[in-house]
């Protein structure tokens, strides 16, 4: 009866997640085993070591320097074939959700997913996953031939119950045979995000538009205008709905609330929806046709005319 | 047995099997009831004058219970509305005498009905939706549920789950006024044959916050006449909570004949009779909320039971529209159904001969008793608004009868003139009302306060099968009805970038739930499916 946790490390730093599910893996009460595979993981190893479980298992191989889901689900399924355990448990990392259903498929044993707990019930094991988006718990006990798989919802447990620093796991490396011809992916370079998210409610000034602009290709001006005043562009709910900007940009209900030192309104009415999402601004400024819109109703400044005519004139006023 | 929707309906048939159950023992049942709404009753829309003898039938210590009833109706009085002034009827109609009744929130109730329906037992799923029935061969054996996570362009998101199939020896279909799963199953086996054509009405709601004394609590008001002409069904109704608290109302037949007319604007005009704005002067509206209601009575109720299915409440049409009621009715067929089902269940057999045990309940109990003496109110309503009150009088008398019984109706998509035919060639100019947003307001400062909440990204639920119908026939022959029948500013027609005239643009999200477009369309190409679980209005306190 062993508990085998699969750590997930990348170039050499170990996942903290992995802290977590050998934290519940304890909390069952049977032997626990890491198994951390790579190459070059001597310091994950180190690390692991210290952490008050029964074994160390260390799969090295240049083969696993890069993750791929064949890479490690074929090492996978030969360490768990080798050691026999009752039991094997994940992080629900990304990397875990790649490749954790094929290495069940290649044992031909249970995964169970996403688990948020895990207790032992009259001498058996039962696990709680969310069910429906979270709407609904199911406590579900594994049936079948073991090893039953589990991955562990990040966040499921606490860390702080780890004795770290203790010095009495053992420690063993594990070959395995890898036919690299058999990995199928070819890994690049890890992606990273570029853009930064934007994040309306920190900024200073905000320059929205609705409506009232009529087509996407108009957005240019506003762009120039938002680029002259220093401000972040936003959006009514249309202008959003319809491609034109990303949604991130909404202002109102259904998107962002805000509150800048100063909001433009450009061809917005003023619709409540919008309305509850900016109203904390400080100074709002709007310019519409239509002298009955209701945003004029919260402006400080209101401006009755046409924005293809005020915008560009603001712009060049801005420019002097 | 399970239910879908968890309204009166709904909620009673499943109080009325937990109770069969315990008096009558042996094994013990599973019942569950599926609900769209994210909480309990938060779809639930009425005036609401309660007649509670079915209530406490159904939960007999429901005082001890602490069922919220709300105020007992005091006052009744009928008025009859000129543009100027108020005319009171000299005697209250026997029908719309509300002794003994209360003003009630519906919401609070089905909240109500819910708690205790899990505290016997019941599973309530709320948050979702049922998308369609299940069959083997022609029985039907339970409902799919719609599957979550589909993204605006249909594809699966990364919290893609997909529905679940519950299957059920009985299904009861409690989902509520064109309820989408009852109007797949009364095509399929074509239940509404030698039945009249169901007719609806859009009713609108707000609630308003008013400065005290200005009605008296359990005050109840019921306006005929304008804003409305006498070619239009409908009504205004006022009803009052408590000192400071008013339910205004206004209720519009869909057999309109005008495609101009504006359902959502004759509610703003009722607010603006002098009658009306005084009593709201000052205060502030609270919430909002429509829904549409059937009024079609007995003999258009289709046959609501098939193999392994009963149909009851709204979805049914089981509604007195002579007394302005059907909640109880509701209540009433669902526990006929739980009855029907219960003896289904224990026999083994959930075939449409055992179910037709609930016929059986309907026919010779307090439904039928109630329902088919005005059997033909409605209907006479078509004949102007005159023609239908000395017909509804004379009904009192005559229990129903009329010289052609059923009394011929259309189904209201279908009396709806062209701009033409209602017109001629003076095509008037189309001009929207004013709206002052203290006294009335726009559709989309309405649907704010209906609390009304979709996840933005997933596909429109109102499925239009030829939107080039919109832009072309409708445009011209009826001028886009659906921009004014919508009280939910869902529909709009927006001017395509590429200068090709307006297109239909459909703010899903803002729906309401009230299935008027479903309804209305002339040429019956809407289809409102349910969207994911747990969006929608959220009507509490209403």
């Amino acid at each position: 009866m062993t508990t085998l946790v699969v750590a997930e490390q990348q170039n050499g730093t170990l996942n903290p997640t992995t802290w977590e599910t050998v934290a519940l893996a304890k909390g069952i009460g049977h032997p626990v085993t890491v198994v951390v595979l790579g190459a070059d993981i001597e310091t994950v190893a180190d690390e692991l070591v210290k952490a008050n479980v029964d074994e160390v298992l260390v799969v090295e191989d240049s083969a696993l320097e890069f993750y791929t889901a064949d890479g490690f689900s074929m090492a996978l399924e030969q360490v768990i074939r080798a050691e026999d355990p009752t039991l094997v448990l994940l992080s629900h990392t990304y990397q875990a959700r790649d490749f954790a259903p094929a290495l069940g498929a290649r044992l031909g044993r249970t995964l169970l997913t996403d688990c948020t707990k895990v207790e032992v019930r009259d001498g058996v094991l039962i696990f709680t996953r969310p069910m429906f988006q979270g709407k609904m718990m199911a406590d579900v006990r594994l049936t079948g031939p073991n090893p039953h798989l589990v991955t562990f919802q990040i966040g499921a447990a606490k860390v702080d119950n780890i004795d770290l620093g203790v010095s009495s796991a053992v420690r063993r490396s594990l070959g395995v045979t890898l036919a690299t011809d058999q990995i199928r992916q070819r890994p690049e370079l890890p992606f990273r995000e570029t853009k930064q998210a934007v994040d309306l409610s920190q900024a200073e000034r905000i320059v929205a538009v609705g409506r009232g602009i009529k087509s996407e290709e108009h957005l240019d001006l506003i762009r120039k205008f938002a680029v002259a005043m220093d401000a972040e562009l936003a959006a009514s709910r249309p202008i959003c709905d319809a491609g034109w900007l990303p949604m991130d940009r909404q202002v109102g209900s259904s998107g962002q609330t805000v509150a800048p030192t100063l909001y433009f309104a450009l061809g917005i009415s003023g619709a409540i929806q919008h309305v509850v999402g900016m109203k904390g601004a400080r100074t709002i400024v709007a310019i519409n046709k239509d002298p009955d819109a209701p945003v004029f109703e919260i402006a400080d400044y209101g401006i009755v005319g046409d924005l293809f005519e005020v915008v560009p004139a603001m712009i060049k006023a801005l420019g002097e | 047995m399970l239910v879908v929707g968890g309204g009166p309906a709904g909620m009673a048939a499943a109080l009325h099997f937990a109770r069969l159950q315990r008096e009558r023992g042996g094994d013990p049942l599973t019942v569950a009831v599926l609900e769209k709404a994210r909480d309990n009753g938060a779809h639930c829309l009425s005036g609401a004058v309660l007649d509670p003898s079915v209530l406490r039938e159904l939960v007999p210590n429901c005082e001890s219970l602490g069922v919220p009833l709300g105020t007992p109706v005091q006052d009744d009085r009928v008025m009859y509305f000129t543009p100027r002034k108020a005319i009171r009827f000299p005697i209250t109609p026997p029908p719309l005498n509300n002794h003994g009744c209360y003003v009630t929130s519906l919401n609070r109730l089905v909240k109500w009905m819910a708690d205790l329906a899990e505290k016997d037992g019941t599973h309530v799923f709320n948050g979702f939706a049922a998308s369609e029935l299940l069959y083997d061969g022609d029985r039907v054996v339970g409902v799919r549920t719609g599957d979550r996570g589909i993204g605006r362009e249909g594809e699966q998101k990364s919290n893609f789950e997909p529905g679940v199939d519950i299957r059920a020896t009985v299904t009861v279909l409690a989902d509520g006024v064109r309820g989408n799963l009852t109007k797949t199953l009364v095509s399929r086996f074509d239940l509404s044959r030698d039945r009249l054509p169901q007719s609806y009405a859009l009713g609108f709601k707000e609630l308003w916050h008013v400065p005290p004394g200005r009605l008296t609590p359990g005050t109840v008001i019921h306006t005929l006449g304008h804003p409305l002409r006498f070619e239009e069904f409908g009504g205004g109704f006022l009803y009052a909570l408590s000192a400071e608290e008013i339910s205004v109302g206004f209720v519009v037949g869909l057999d309109y004949r005008d495609p101009l007319f504006d359902p959502h604007e004759a509610f703003q005009r009722f607010k603006m009779h002098p009658f009306v704005s005084s009593l709201l002067s000052a205060g502030q509206m609270t919430r909002y909320g429509a829904k549409a209601l059937p009024e079609g009575g007995w003999h258009a109720i289709p046959k609501p039971y098939v193999d392994g299915a009963i149909i009851v409440g709204d979805a049914a049409g089981f509604v007195n529209s002579l007394r302005l009621k059907g909640i109880h009715l509701a209540m009433r067929t669902g526990m006929y159904a739980a009855e029907a089902a219960f003896e289904a269940v224990r026999a083994n057999d959930p075939s449409a001969g055992q179910l037709s045990k609930f016929q059986e309940l309907v026919d010779n109990g307090a439904v039928r008793h109630e329902l088919y003496p005005v059997r033909n109110v409605h209907q006479s309503f078509a004949y102007g608004l005159p023609a239908g009150l000395i017909y509804a009088g004379l009904s009192l008398i005559t229990k129903g009868w009329w010289m052609q019984d059923p009394m011929l109706a259309k189904a209201g998509h279908e009396r709806l003139a062209t701009v033409n035919g209602y017109y001629g060639q003076e095509t008037p100019e189309m001009s929207s009302l004013k709206v002052d947003r203290s006294l009335t307001f726009d559709r989309l400062t309405n649907v704010h306060y209906s609390g009304t909440r979709h996840s933005e990204d997933q596909p429109s639920h109102l499925l239009v099968h030829d939107t080039d119908i919109c832009r072309t026939r409708c445009r011209t022959e009826y001028r886009n009805p659906c921009l004014r029948f919508c009280p939910a500013n869902v529909y709009e027609m927006v001017d395509a970038d590429d200068g090709t005239g307006p297109r239909l643009q459909i703010n899903a999200s803002n729906c309401v739930h009230c299935k008027t477009c479903d309804i209305m369309d002339p040429y019956q190409i809407i289809d409102w499916v349910p969207p994911e679980g747990g969006g929608g209005p959220d009507y509490e306190g209403m």
